[in-house]
């Protein structure tokens, strides 16, 4: 009897020990009551115009007109990879985007830091919208080429390729099989690969898109955008 | 698709590039861009004030007005901006939404100036923001209850359609006992049984002294069991009568019987019937005398009488989840300190405390701080967990309590809102109806003064003083113009009020107004003959119209001052000379609210007197100096 009573009289002491330190009135560590979350606010300005106007190839107005939309989504002047998402599935409502928009991100930012800035920004629509031919390869190489190496693999080439896929949604015609991407990865190795070594790399995709004309016409598709 | 978004469209182009190598089949070609048109600066001059934007932010949404085509309907070229003639404060919010895709809502803002505003720019306003959302909402809800009840109200008090039938008419008396006296007298009637019959329930159980035979005293109502058993058969009586009439007037019978009040009703005079019916039988007699419990209930039939009962019990309606909610709380709270009581005052002798249910009593009364005190803690830990009873009881009795009456309190000020609303609406309507009646004598007035057609030769003649009023006037001459076609097309014409009046009392009044209704059948008819009579007189000032209409307004309607008219008994064409010579002398009086009377009344008599008409001369004047 005397253990039990005992065993009773500790556990009320402690549930009232708990509910003072619920109100507040004792604390048991030296850390302070309110933990609230400092955020500091990461801001980003860019370089000036001249000096984007000279690394880029797009004139004052364009840069203008681009740093207008940017900031106005991206008030902070930095975008972080989960707004790079969500404006690019804006685009694609049917299906899932952010495994290319992850791609893209990385492709855009040059410096691996998480964020792309404008400078990132801008560099790389010069590239894609008035660079030479030569130079978009190269940045579609870079895009698949998910590790960096200089070497594109296969399994590579097949996480591109899903998402790419996955943009498309459910509702295709003809209906999306499971291997599709895996098919379609095959054809590109097949046509790509030039030595078999189960790799492509950078010279062999230059190469090859070069004597492609499909390739070579749909490289200057998107030269008016802006 | 948000608008920020649609800036990045060339972005997500431009990195399709990446699709290009791995592509299964060639691309189809790009559109063309329609125009390369370099993005430029709009001109917005809202009333005035001028705002700036950029082209493409505006067409950013295409479906609303300054986002579409339908802008350039408000160019103006001599500028070279886009006017518009709207409020530049609710603009702002306008334009803000364009630049930043959100649309919020103005706190300070009319609710339906706001809604006005976004109608006109084919905005619509269930893409305000998260943030300005529910306010919108709640002011819209709260702006359609208003109007709602003032329609309540109208439709309520004006349906005096003489075609109403005895139902229909019953049942209006029921519901607003101020249209007729039947229905006031009614109401104070039953209020009064009301009243006589709670009172009597109440006094029949007051001891009335003893009687020789019995010990201990008994009561009136046994004492005087006749006249009670009289006065409550009264009351049924007029209950019962008044609760059948309303079940036959009722519009929708089974919602009427469904309603509270009905039900109430019931309950009120049942227990009678049934004591009728069973006064015989002993052993149900214990039942009857719970029954008679019910006739209480009467007294809730006041709630027709009181407008406040009625809020307190809608407010109670309202509040029953709040009202649910005090009571979970307070059963969880009784059952918890009824238990830990128990428990602590378990060893302690000869303890009150007997069992958990018996430790109820003692939990609420002292958390409603009420403490009889025939149960105390004896023990020091029941008296400790005494003190946390107590403690708690205030904190969760006192947390709902001022949900429940915020609920009170505007329900209550929005009945107060609607009372007043419904006072002031009498005389705002009158001062509206004068104002418009204004607008209809200044049509007669001109035609009196006979500025139709012909009399443009003689304005001309005036050249100089009339041409500066005539052309300030030229939207009343075509109103005019306008109506005096109405009345040709029709033909009849547009005549004040009394004239109307008198004619209809003459035309009922054949016998004796036979000469009178013929002179003015011909008056009437001949307004226009006298028209073209006065027509040829030359010695016609061109009256300020405008003056004149005004100046000669209506009869007035506010209820507070009336001015009582003599039959003036003059002919229009005296009076209207004498009149035009006095609007050019008189001051210019623009209220078009003041009363005056008006001069030209038609008066069946033929008669001309100059001493009238300086009267009425001497009428006006005293009348314009108010």
């Amino acid at each position: 009897m005397q253990g039990l009573q005992m065993v009773a009289v500790v556990l009320v002491l402690c549930a009232s020990l708990k509910l003072l330190h619920l109100l507040g009135l004792i604390q048991f560590t030296e850390d302070s009551i309110d933990d609230e979350q400092e955020q500091y606010t990461i801001r980003h300005r860019p370089e000036a115009l001249e000096q984007l106007e000279a690394q880029t190839r797009f004139t004052k107005k364009e840069l203008q007109t681009l740093y207008r939309g940017f900031k106005n989504e991206c008030p902070s002047g930095v975008v972080n990879e989960e707004t790079f998402k969500g404006i690019y599935s804006q685009f694609f409502p049917q299906g899932d985007a952010s495994r290319y928009a992850h791609f893209l991100f990385n492709a855009f930012d040059t410096d691996h830091n998480g964020s792309v800035n404008f400078e990132d920004f801008a560099l790389g629509l010069s590239i894609l919208l008035r660079g030479s031919v030569q130079e978009k390869l190269n940045w579609a190489f870079n895009l698949y080429d998910i590790n960096k190496d200089g070497y594109i693999t296969k399994d590579e080439m097949l996480d591109i390729m899903r998402a790419i896929y996955s943009m498309m949604g459910r509702c295709t015609y003809p209906v999306l099989k499971d291997d599709t991407p895996r098919q379609h990865v095959e054809i590109f190795f097949q046509k790509m690969d030039k030595n078999k070594d189960g790799v492509v790399t950078i010279d062999e995709f230059i190469d090859c898109c070069q004597k492609d004309e499909n390739i070579m016409r749909s490289m200057q598709l998107f030269e008016n955008v802006i | 698709m948000a608008a920020g978004v649609a800036a990045w469209l060339p972005f997500a182009r431009a990195a399709a590039i990446g699709w290009m190598p791995v592509a299964s089949a060639p691309m189809p070609t790009p559109p063309r861009d329609k125009r390369r048109t370099q993005d430029g600066l709009i001109i917005l001059n809202v009333s005035g004030t001028k705002f700036q934007t950029w082209r493409n932010t505006l067409e950013r949404y295409p479906d609303t007005l300054l986002g579409s085509t339908e802008r350039d309907f408000f160019f103006h070229e001599e500028s070279n901006e886009y006017f518009f003639d709207r409020d530049p404060d609710i603009f702002r919010h306008i334009l803000n939404f364009y630049r930043t895709g959100k649309l919020h809502y103005p706190r300070h803002e009319c609710i339906s100036a706001y809604d006005e505003e976004l109608a006109f720019f084919g905005i619509i306003p269930e893409i305000i923001g998260d943030c300005c959302y529910e306010e919108y909402k709640d002011r819209r809800r709260e702006n359609a209850e208003r109007i709602q009840d003032d329609e309540d109200n109208e439709n309520n008090n004006d349906l005096v359609s003489p075609d109403m039938t005895l139902r229909q008419s019953m049942w209006r008396a029921f519901e607003n006992p101020h249209t007729s006296t039947m229905a006031l007298v009614f109401y104070y009637v039953t209020g009064f049984f009301i009243a006589v019959s709670v009172m009597a329930n109440v006094v029949e159980t007051v001891p009335c002294g003893s009687s020789p035979n019995r010990v201990k005293d008994i009561s009136c109502g046994e004492r005087y069991a006749l006249a009670f058993f009289c006065l409550d058969t009264a009351c049924v009586m007029i209950f019962t009568v008044e609760y059948l009439l309303r079940l036959l007037a009722a519009p929708s019978r089974y919602k009427f019987v469904k309603s509270v009040m009905s039900i109430i009703d019931v309950v009120a005079i049942m227990p009678y019937y049934i004591g009728l019916v069973m006064t015989d039988n002993e052993d149900v007699s214990g039942a009857f005398v719970t029954l008679r419990v019910f006739r209480v209930f009467r007294i809730f039939k006041f709630s027709r009488h009181s407008a406040g009962l009625r809020i307190l019990g809608y407010t109670l309606k309202s509040c029953a989840s709040e009202l649910g909610f005090l009571l979970f709380s307070l059963t969880m709270a009784i059952i918890i300190f009824a238990t830990v009581m128990f428990y602590a005052e378990k060893g302690s002798t000869a303890s009150k405390f007997t069992s958990i249910p018996a430790a109820f009593w003692y939990t609420i009364v002292t958390m409603t701080t009420l403490g009889y005190g025939d149960m105390v803690p004896k023990t020091i830990v029941g008296k400790i967990f005494g003190s946390i009873c107590s403690l708690s009881g205030v904190l969760v009795i006192a947390l709902p309590v001022p949900v429940i009456v915020s609920n009170f309190s505007r329900i209550y000020h929005q009945s107060q809102r609607a009372e007043k609303r419904r006072a002031q609406k009498k005389t705002r309507l009158a001062r509206i109806r004068a104002a418009k009646i204004g607008g209809a004598s200044a049509y007669l007035q001109y035609k009196r003064n006979g500025l139709l057609g012909d009399t443009l030769d003689e304005a001309s003649k005036e050249a100089g003083q009339a041409l500066v009023t005539k052309n300030s006037a030229t939207f009343e001459n075509q109103h005019h113009h306008l109506l005096h076609c109405l009345e040709k097309t029709t033909n009849h014409e547009f005549v004040d009020e009394q004239t109307y009046e008198s004619s209809c009392m003459e035309v009922s009044l054949t016998n004796q107004a036979r000469s009178r209704s013929s002179s003015v059948s011909s008056s009437q008819h001949g307004l226009s003959s006298c028209c073209s009579r006065r027509n040829k007189r030359k010695s016609f000032h061109v009256p300020n119209s405008t003056t004149g209409a005004e100046r000669h307004g209506s009869i007035q309607e506010l209820s507070t001052i009336q001015i009582q008219e003599r039959p003036l008994s003059n002919s229009r064409a005296s009076l209207n000379a004498k009149l035009d010579e006095l609007n050019c002398e008189q001051p210019f009086i623009t209220a078009a609210i003041i009363s005056m009377p008006t001069p030209p009344v038609t008066t069946p008599e033929g008669d001309e007197s100059s001493s009238s008409a300086d009267y009425l001369q001497s009428n006006i004047v005293r009348v314009s100096a108010l």
